[in-house]
């Protein structure tokens, strides 16, 4: 579905109520590399929502959640976010997840943590896009979506763009021109060397042959 | 024109260096990190004098000395425990803190425990540390506020307990002026860090929070995070309608974006930068972040001020929600040694909470080596 379409939804959906008591907060971070966005996600139901919350995840009822259900409430939420880097959707893999006891959750502190990961073909130096669209459980949520500043220098974010309930994010990044390792870097200074010599070398050359070429020529007598 | 040969020879020389230089330049572009880090400030250090640090491992010396040998295990960590982050806002009975507890010591031992706290901060952050307790104490006897949760409910020990004596303290490490030690003071609605590191202090991360954010004590009307509120205001009122646009943010925020359990990220920054405003307004936005800043002693609190000023072209200013004080709003300050958020919770302009962090400094990270 087209991300305008998904934000045109969105904007029909009546807003939570004033307090977090009633609230479902989903709070993500996106940290942004060369070929993978990860993902940062966390999701705290307000105690008077906590109920609920559990029983989306403990279909089976015996209250407690196990690493079957976790994993299953994890996988249908990132379901519901759609990622797309420049222009193209790109998968996003569950990595990691903890879930807080319920009676945590009932006094609407109660965190449940998932981290994910989604890969896309390295981006080369110039500019790229990245945009984030949360639709999870929009009838009963507030959201909050940040992007983190890179870890890799050569990574610079524009100004995030976003919708008045932070549904989503858009931004643009530039990937700059520049060696990645230090052993590439040692491999490019020597070609760089080599080449340097070789322009000197060729430098020489062609100035004595035309120096020489300049000079008058002498009158060989037998 | 006729030319020796060493005088060619020097020619292709030039040629063949000027070549090289451009084949470097092309290789390795000056790019925005190497700028960035020719660029950067010096390490995040807040200088006290050799005093004021000796003052402060006098207190906690006289602290410790004011416990049994049982009470000075509970309330004693190594400098590198896990105990370091192990801070938060949340109340007793649903965050457990380790350290000492308020409610089980003497009152020659809070005595003991609160000068150490006076010793380490400023008279105004004492004041608002104080203020922030008695707010709490406040809230216990509301049973509990209207977002805070219900006192007596579920969890370990009874349920949600607020109040004077659900304050803790740790030492970490052994007090002294030449080697890493830290004091952690805090509970509901509060998380004061303090590392001491020789003749410096840093405070960050630490969450002064308040709820309620307004009360009444002995006839005395109090906001423990007023200023912070009625600087902020004043300060989104003060720029022009080019600057606010720049400066509010077009989304609504919720809460802390980098709470606890936040430690070491950075977000993208967003609103206005600093440069961009006039030196009246820059001086308005100085003043917001010593409201936090200025919590720690005088002199570390100058120091870090010092460095905050310097980094202000680079720092900017966020605004999200209503400019008329008394509604909800939330506004963050970033720089490159500083993030200062201020989130009302829940809807509710009585309940506040906000963070201080350096992200390149957060428990004195660029003075402690591992």
């Amino acid at each position: 579905m087209p991300l305008a379409v998904l934000c045109a939804w969105l904007a029909t959906v009546p807003s939570a109520g004033a307090h977090r008591v009633d609230e479902y907060l989903q709070a993500t971070r996106l940290s942004i590399d060369l070929e993978r966005v990860d993902l940062e996600i966390d999701l705290t139901a307000g105690a008077a929502m906590a109920s609920k919350v559990f029983a989306w995840i403990d279909t089976n009822r015996d209250g407690e959640i196990s690493a079957a259900e976790g994993e299953a409430y994890a996988l249908e939420m990132l379901r519901s976010i759609v990622l797309i880097v420049d222009g193209r959707p790109v998968r996003i893999a569950l990595v990691d997840t903890s879930f807080p006891k319920f009676r945590d959750m009932s006094l609407g502190v109660g965190t449940i943590r998932l981290r994910a990961t989604a890969r896309f073909p390295a981006a080369g130096a110039g500019l790229h896009q990245v945009s984030f669209l949360n639709t999870h459980r929009p009838e009963s949520s507030v959201y909050l979506v940040n992007a983190l500043v890179p870890a890799n220098p050569r990574i610079q974010l524009s100004d995030p763009q976003r919708d008045h309930a932070q549904y989503g994010l858009t931004l643009d990044f530039r990937v700059m021109a520049g060696a990645t390792t230090p052993l590439y870097r040692a491999f490019a200074l020597l070609e760089l060397v080599m080449a340097g010599w070789l322009l000197l070398r060729f430098g020489y050359v062609l100035a004595y042959d035309v120096a020489r070429r300049l000079r008058p020529s002498r009158l060989v007598v037998n | 024109m006729r030319m020796s040969r060493p005088a060619w020879t020097a020619r292709s020389l030039a040629l063949g260096a000027a070549a090289f230089s451009a084949a470097l330049f092309l290789v390795f572009p000056v790019t925005a990190e190497s700028q960035q880090r020719a660029g950067l400030p010096p390490a995040a250090v807040s200088a006290t004098t050799g005093s004021v640090t000796a003052r402060v491992v006098d207190a906690a010396n006289a602290f410790l000395a004011s416990l049994n040998a049982a009470e000075r295990t509970k309330c004693t960590f190594d400098f590198n425990s896990k105990q370091r982050t192990g801070w938060s806002n949340l109340p007793t009975g649903i965050f457990q803190r380790n350290g000492l507890r308020f409610g089980d010591m003497t009152s020659r031992q809070r005595a003991a425990a609160l000068a150490l706290v006076a010793a380490a901060l400023s008279r105004e952050g004492y004041q608002k540390v104080t203020d922030i307790m008695n707010g709490d104490e406040v809230l216990k006897n509301a049973g509990g506020g209207r977002t805070g949760g219900r006192p007596g409910g579920r969890g370990p020990g009874g349920g949600i307990r607020f109040g004077l004596d659900e304050y803790y303290i740790a030492l970490l490490g052994p007090p002294s002026t030449t080697t890493p030690w830290m004091i952690q003071f805090g509970g509901h609605h509060l998380a004061i860090n303090v590392t001491v590191v020789g003749s410096n202090s840093i405070m960050t991360p630490s969450l002064p929070a308040a709820q309620p954010a307004k009360y009444t004590l002995n006839g005395q009307t109090i906001r423990p995070l007023g200023h912070e509120n009625d600087k902020g205001f004043a300060l989104i009122n003060a720029l022009n309608a080019a600057q606010q646009k720049r400066a509010i943010l077009n989304y609504a925020v919720t809460d802390l974006v980098l709470g606890p359990g936040n430690d070491g990220k950075v977000i993208q920054p967003e609103g206005i930068l600093a440069s961009e405003l006039d030196a009246r307004q820059q001086s308005m936005l100085l003043d917001v972040a010593h409201e936090w800043v200025g919590i720690l002693n005088d002199e570390a609190a100058a120091a870090k001020m010092a460095e905050i000023k310097a980094n202000l072209p680079k720092t900017y200013f966020a605004w999200s929600g209503s400019t008329k004080n008394g509604e909800l709003a939330y506004y963050r300050v970033q720089g490159p040694t500083v993030i200062i958020e201020y989130a009302p919770q829940q809807g509710d302009v009585d309940h506040i909470h906000t963070i201080y962090r350096d992200p390149t400094n957060d428990y004195g990270a660029t003075l402690v080596k591992p």
